[in-house]
C-alpha cells in the first residue's frame, strides 16, 4: 500500500504528468488531444501515460481507438494524508513538547511571587 | 520568515511553526537536552529511550522509541549547526541500532535523510519556533517522492478538482 503511494509521488515527480493531470482534471479526453500541448511524440506521452496508469491516477477507456483517459483523484488524497500524517507528527509532538514545558522548571527563576501555588491553565 | 531557504527549494520544503508560552532558553534546553527530549520527542504513541546523544557539530543523537503494541524503531540525528539558543540544524533519519541509517517504515522511497532546521525567535515574551524540513542527498526520484508528498500537502483535503487543475497547472 506504502509503496503504491511512493509510486504515486513518483509519478508526480514529473511537470509534464503533471500537466497531463491538470489537463484531465478538467474531464476526460483522448491521448492524441492530451499530447496537442507538448512538443512530443505521440509515444513519449503514451509513455507518461503508462506511468501515470501504473501510479492508479489516471484510467484508460477499452473502447478500441478512442481509449479516452480519465484522472483517479484516490491515490492523490491518499498521496496528501500520507503528508497530512507528516504534520500531524509535528502537530502532536509540539503539543507534547508544549505541555512539557509548563511542567519544566525555567531555566532562569522569575522574582518569587506571593502566590506561588502550581499554575494549572487547561482549558 | 524564509529567511534561509533559496526560491529553488522553498517548493520542497515542508515547514511548520508554533508559539510557545515559554522563554527561548526553555524552549532551547527542552530542544537539545536528552533529559528533556526523553519526556516528548519521539512518534506519538512511542516513549523514547537514548542510547547517544552528543550536542556538537557532527555528533551523533541516537534513540529508540518504544510502541505500546511492542514494535521499536530507532533513529537518529547528525547535529549540523547549533546556535544557542536560537538556531539547531540537524539531518534526521531512522536507523538501525547500530545507528547506520534505514529506509522510513512507512515510506521506503522517501529520502534516508531530511535536513532540519529549528529556529527559535522571542516574540513578547513568548517563543516563536520554526521547523524547515527538506531532502537531503536525495536522488531524484527519492526528491520527487518528498515533492509529491509536499505538493500533496499545499493541494490539501477535498481540493475541487478545478483547484486541482489550477494547481497542477502552475508549475
Amino acid at each position: 500500500m506504502h509503496d503504491q503511494l511512493s509510486s504515486t509521488f513518483a509519478a508526480l515527480a514529473d511537470p509534464t504528468r503533471r500537466a497531463i493531470l491538470a489537463r484531465l482534471a478538467l474531464g476526460e479526453t483522448s491521448v492524441t488531444e492530451l499530447a496537442k500541448p507538448f512538443e512530443m511524440s505521440m509515444p513519449a506521452v503514451s509513455k507518461h501515460l503508462k506511468v501515470l496508469e501504473r501510479a492508479g491516477l489516471i484510467a484508460r477507456g477499452r473502447e478500441a481507438q478512442w481509449r479516452p483517459c480519465r484522472l483517479d483523484a484516490a491515490p492523490l488524497q491518499e498521496a496528501a494524508s500520507w503528508i497530512e500524517e507528516y504534520r500531524r507528527f509535528w502537530e502532536a509532538s509540539l503539543d507534547r513538547l508544549e505541555d512539557y514545558l509548563r511542567k519544566m522548571k525555567p531555566a532562569k527563576t522569575k522574582a518569587p511571587s506571593a502566590k506561588r501555588s502550581k499554575t494549572k491553565s487547561k482549558e | 520568515m524564509a529567511q534561509s531557504s533559496n526560491a529553488a527549494n522553498a517548493t520542497t520544503e515542508f515547514v511548520f511553526s508554533r508559539t510557545f508560552d515559554a522563554s527561548r532558553e526553555d524552549v532551547w534546553n527542552a530542544f537539545t537536552q536528552p533529559e528533556h527530549l526523553k519526556h516528548w520527542w519521539g512518534t506519538p504513541g512511542s516513549s523514547i529511550e537514548i542510547a547517544h546523544h552528543e550536542l556538537k557539530p557532527g555528533g551523533l543523537f541516537h534513540y529508540r522509541m518504544k510502541f505500546p503494541d511492542g514494535r521499536v524503531l530507532w533513529a537518529r540525528f547528525i547535529f549540523r549547526e547549533i546556535v544557542a539558543p536560537e538556531r539547531l540544524v540537524w539531518l534526521n533519519g531512522f536507523s538501525d541500532e547500530h545507528g547506520g541509517l534505514t529506509r522510513n517504515p512507512w515510506v521506503p522511497s522517501l529520502p534516508l535523510e531530511t535536513l532540519n532546521t529549528v529556529t527559535l525567535a522571542e516574540q513578547d515574551g513568548k517563543t516563536l519556533l520554526t521547523i524547515t524540513v527538506a531532502p537531503f542527498h536525495a536522488s531524484d526520484e527519492q526528491a520527487g517522492v518528498f515533492a509529491g508528498g509536499i505538493n500533496g500537502m499545499k493541494m490539501g483535503f477535498g481540493a475541487s478538482f478545478k483547484a486541482l487543475a489550477d494547481y497542477l497547472a502552475r508549475d
